[in-house]
């Protein structure tokens, strides 16, 4: 093979070839590394840094690596590099494994610089078995406030457990209390959430639409069997999916899992959401004339549109902020869950 | 019996039960040891004793003078060019280069010329795989 | 079915393949790098087109490790360690081109083995390997880890470095991903920020039988001259297929052992060629060759490494749930063509299942016709002289252990301790091997062990849960005792009077 990655990879985007940034590009370092909070090379976190690094690339005519370092590293690797060589692309797992006080996790907004949201990964679900004796959110509060206990499975410390989180702050809003019935079992990967359904250790798991959806198609007789109860994410988001949806959900199946048809609320008035955000990080003492320079790239590969397109194909909705706007937005969101974070640690 | 065998697994502090129950094993069979090879044991500095003074020192203590060196001065080295792997292949030459002639038995320009050939292009091509085609990071 | 049979298709599979077996020869590069690195092209290859390239990949970087793990005695991937034990005794016999092939054909056979049970039974078996919760997981863990016994030739130290392998890998953190609580523990004050996330596999791995070996070297003063006058390639005895006779058996189970691991989520890859080795020797009529150049020990860790790749597709094709760390990739690629894999991929997606299997199966062939044929060429690394030779490895060590976690320089000091860790290993008769595998198998041991009781709550769980539970429990102490008759008939051989 003649081919290199790299010549495919630019042939692939070609699409997206437009005059580079002159001016800025002087600042610029020809070389970057970005870095991404997950070690997986197959999964969201890389897929979205993949898409967003070679437009960059292409648009500021620069060479940009995406390496799959994992979180605690990749926090390291930006913190040590003042010059802006090194970025970080993650999602909400940042503040959220900082709100849950893990080890490796930085209050991002402190110790680094949050930059601009590039795509939301709305796939965020919860599931329970295909026999379960519960329909819908409303059954399991109902059978919470009953005195029932339900386990729900998560991978502590982070994205999977903001939900049930949230699960339980709804549940002591509607009767206080009730929110002691709903227990986390702790689990990793998300084959050892399905495999505590399966072993009935769990009678709700954290999901995705993406890894659960054929589950939820399987015939109910089969003992992996699987129905979606709650979807996380914003209605306006799940908007902006594909109407056909994935598999045999559509958009409207969905969204009937998603608030306000499915509610779970916030502080009796709002429902809780949540939205699995991608967005860059910057080292703190890095020049912003790079900062500006990546904005002003970003906001010009969105206002093209290609960019959206490959997002959506792999079932993420486009989602840019520049840098401001997204650290004012990812400020507000993080503010909302660490009040809920905090009532529920608190409160039992 | 069934009061016996329950055991409560405090999530929290469950990063210690392994760990504690692997160092009781551990401590266990070190004591096994010790008490079957006390004599051995007892011996040991003349066996210290004794492969310190048969050891090369200066080719073992070289290596791994030689290998600190490289390891500590790479990442500073490619700092200079962040993100080209230039650390990687500036401390890689003369390292194989070194080493090459520590390891050395008669070091004559016959017997150089190979190495230095080896040091300069085995890194150089290597580098370019990473850089290049593999697109990998260097330091 | 056969109209992808394109000249593209063909030739990404067997330049995968031809790439996957450079990337695993070379100690420190992986399956999983190969496959890494190469991922971002399959968008633009297409599913079909892209799969092949990547199973090329995978076949060929499992099959890769074999070469300097017998030859170096370092093994080329995790999952080649079990070669080394029996592959390099016979290089230094002189019978390394007969290692070599006797191999390969395990390999093929291992892969062929596998990918017929992935094309007849993969639903079913998938649906079997859900029966598999967390104790009869701990339970497989605890059978690979009862090899210790059997590897050791002072069981005591060899069971004491291999509890010290379980309690070095513990370090760092309880990982949340793993379904820990991610604290530290077992972390010096001071060293947090090195040591958070623990010692990586490939660093130690490459440190303990690369670096190690090559600071022995240094300390006898680098015997002059190449390696070729320890290693004589190939002149004493030639390999048969004659050597096959009464391995069948070995060869079959030892395939199916490496299938089965593979199923199973979360065991990982490593544990299948340990524990079809742990079988060979149990069952063996000669368990007292095994370690010293046995060719059935050679079998049964290729059979059983190449029979992961049919296997780690099974759940991976059948629940959407990678096998292995190199199927875990996979799932990308699918994902990045807007595939999705789950229970009804089979179903829904035919022609890229026969693909699938079409392209493994040219990929296994391919591997061995590669390979077979390249022996000699692999063979000349040991006509380096040693002075050439034994810098270029430690540069290439640096380079796996650095690129191996996308650059962290952790991994490259890691090398260097675990290098000097293993030199004084040998000075201390602790054994190497016992501490790999308990370093290997340390954290899954962990965290089904103590998921297990979190579970369940009751310690006799792991006597009760299933009849699986009693088959593994079966298995242990046939496999403890045949260590114990064995040590104690080794006894009384050295003590008999001559």
């Amino acid at each position: 093979m003649t081919f290199t990655r790299r010549t495919l990879l630019a042939a692939v985007s070609a699409a997206m070839v437009a005059a580079p940034l002159a001016a800025e590009a002087q600042n610029l370092p020809r070389n970057m590394r970005m870095v991404i909070g997950s070690t997986s090379t197959g999964g969201d976190t890389y897929q979205n840094s993949a898409i967003v690094a070679e437009a960059l690339a292409e648009k500021l005519g620069i060479n940009i690596k995406v390496d799959a370092v994992g979180a605690s590293e990749g926090f390291k690797a930006l913190g040590r590099d003042k010059r802006g060589t090194t970025i970080m692309m993650f999602h909400d797992q940042s503040f959220l494994g900082n709100l849950y006080g893990v080890t490796g996790y930085a209050d991002p907004f402190a110790d680094y610089l949050v930059g601009p949201t590039v795509a939301i990964n709305p796939g965020n679900a919860y599931l329970v078995p295909a026999d379960s004796p519960y329909q819908s959110m409303e059954d399991i509060f109902a059978a919470a406030e009953a005195g029932t206990r339900v386990r729900v499975a998560i991978q502590p410390g982070g994205v999977s457990e903001i939900g049930f989180t949230a699960m339980k702050n709804a549940a002591r809003v509607r009767a206080p209390g009730s929110e002691a019935n709903i227990v986390a079992v702790n689990t990793g990967s998300q084959s050892d959430k399905n495999q505590a359904m399966w072993d009935d250790l769990a009678d709700v798991i954290n999901g995705s639409i993406q890894a659960n959806e054929q589950f939820t198609q399987l015939d109910p007789s089969d003992e992996k069997a699987m129905r979606f109860v709650w979807i996380t994410a914003r209605p306006e988001t799940l908007e902006q999916a594909p109407e056909a949806g994935m598999g045999g959900t559509t958009r409207a199946d969905m969204l009937s899992y998603a608030s306000p048809e499915t509610s779970v609320t916030l502080d009796g008035s709002e429902d809780f959401t949540f939205d699995k955000e991608f967005f860059l990080l910057f080292n703190k003492d890095m020049d912003p004339e790079i900062i500006t320079a990546i904005d002003t790239a970003l906001t010009e590969i969105y206002s093209e549109g290609a960019i959206q397109e490959r997002q959506k194909a792999s079932f993420f909705i486009p989602d840019f902020l520049p840098s401001e706007e997204a650290r004012e937005h990812l400020t507000k969101k993080r503010d909302t869950y660490k009040q809920v974070i905090d009532d529920i640690t608190s409160g039992s | 019996m069934g009061d016996l065998t329950r055991v409560t697994i405090d999530f929290d502090t469950s990063h210690l039960i392994f760990p504690t129950l692997i160092a009781i094993v551990l401590g266990l069979l070190g004591l096994a040891i010790v008490i079957r090879d006390r004599a051995r044991i007892a011996a040991a500095g003349s066996y210290w004793r004794a492969s310190w003074s048969a050891m090369d020192k200066p080719r073992f203590l070289g290596a791994l003078a030689l290998t600190l060196l490289y390891f500590s001065l790479m990442v500073p080295v490619g700092d200079i060019w962040p993100n080209t792997g230039m650390g990687f292949l500036l401390c890689s030459i003369p390292y194989v280069l070194a080493t090459g002639i520590l390891f050395m038995h008669e070091r004559s320009l016959r017997q150089i010329l190979p190495l230095l050939i080896v040091a300069v292009v085995g890194p150089t091509f290597v580098w370019w795989l990473f850089t290049y085609p593999l697109f990998l990071t260097l330091p | 079915m056969f109209e992808i049979l394109t000249p593209l298709f063909v030739s990404l599979i067997v330049g995968g393949t031809l790439v996957g077996i450079i990337f695993g020869a070379i100690p420190g590069m992986t399956a999983t790098m190969a496959v890494a690195v190469c991922l971002p092209l399959t968008y633009s290859l297409g599913l079909e087109n892209g799969l092949a390239l990547l199973l090329g990949l995978y076949v060929g970087g499992i099959s890769g490790g074999l070469v300097p793990a017998i030859l170096l005695g370092i093994p080329g991937t995790p999952s080649s360690i079990t070669t080394t034990f029996d592959g390099y005794p016979m290089a230094q016999k002189g019978e390394g081109e007969k290692a070599l092939r006797i191999g390969i054909v395990a390999s093929l056979v291992g892969g062929l083995i596998s990918l017929l049970v992935l094309d007849l039974f993969a639903p079913t078996l998938a649906d079997f390997a859900i029966k598999f919760s967390y104790v009869e997981k701990f339970l497989i863990i605890f059978f690979a880890l009862t090899v210790m016994a059997a590897l050791s030739s002072d069981m005591l130290l060899g069971i004491f470095s291999g509890v010290l392998g379980i309690f070095v890998a513990l370090i760092g953190t309880y990982d949340i991903s793993d379904g820990g609580n991610g604290n530290l523990r077992l972390v010096p004050p001071g060293t947090e920020y090195w040591l958070e996330s623990g010692f990586s596999l490939l660093p130690v791995l490459i440190g303990l039988f690369g670096f190690a070996a090559i600071l022995e070297q240094a300390e006898i003063g680098v015997p002059k001259g190449h390696s070729s006058k320890d290693i004589n390639v190939g002149k004493h005895s030639r390999f048969s297929f004659g050597i096959f006779k009464g391995q069948s058996i070995n060869l079959v189970r030892s395939s199916l052992i490496g299938t089965f691991i593979g199923i199973l989520p979360g065991v990982g890859g490593s544990a299948a060629s340990i524990i079809s080795y742990t079988n060979a020797k149990t069952f063996s009529k000669t368990p007292e060759r095994f370690g010293k150049g046995e060719p059935g020990g050679i079998i049964a860790s290729e059979a059983g490494n190449n029979g992961l790749t049919g296997g780690a597709l099974v759940p991976l094709l059948s629940l959407g749930i990678p096998g292995d760390s190199t199927t875990a990739l996979l799932i990308g690629a699918f994902t990045l063509q807007g595939v999705q894999v789950g229970p009804l991929f089979i179903g829904n997606n035919p022609g890229t299942w026969d693909a699938m299997i079409i392209a493994m199966l040219i990929a296994n062939i391919a591997m061995f016709a590669m390979m077979y044929f390249a022996i000699r060429y692999f063979a000349l690394v040991v006509t380096i002289p040693k002075h050439i030779l034994f810098p270029v490895i430690l540069m290439m060590c640096v380079i796996g252990a650095y690129t191996i976690n996308y650059g962290i320089m952790f991994d490259v000091w890691t090398l260097l301790i675990f290098g000097v860790l293993g030199w004084l290993f040998t000075k201390l008769r602790l054994e190497v091997a016992p501490f790999i595998i308990g370093f290997i198998l340390g954290p899954s041991a962990e965290v089904y062990f103590v998921k297990s009781l979190e579970s369940f709550g009751d310690v006799t769980i792991f006597f009760t849960k299933s009849w699986i539970a009693v088959i593994l429990w079966v298995l242990i102490i046939g496999s403890v005792a045949g260590a114990v008759l064995m040590a104690r008939k080794n006894r009384q051989i050295a003590e008999e009077p001559v």
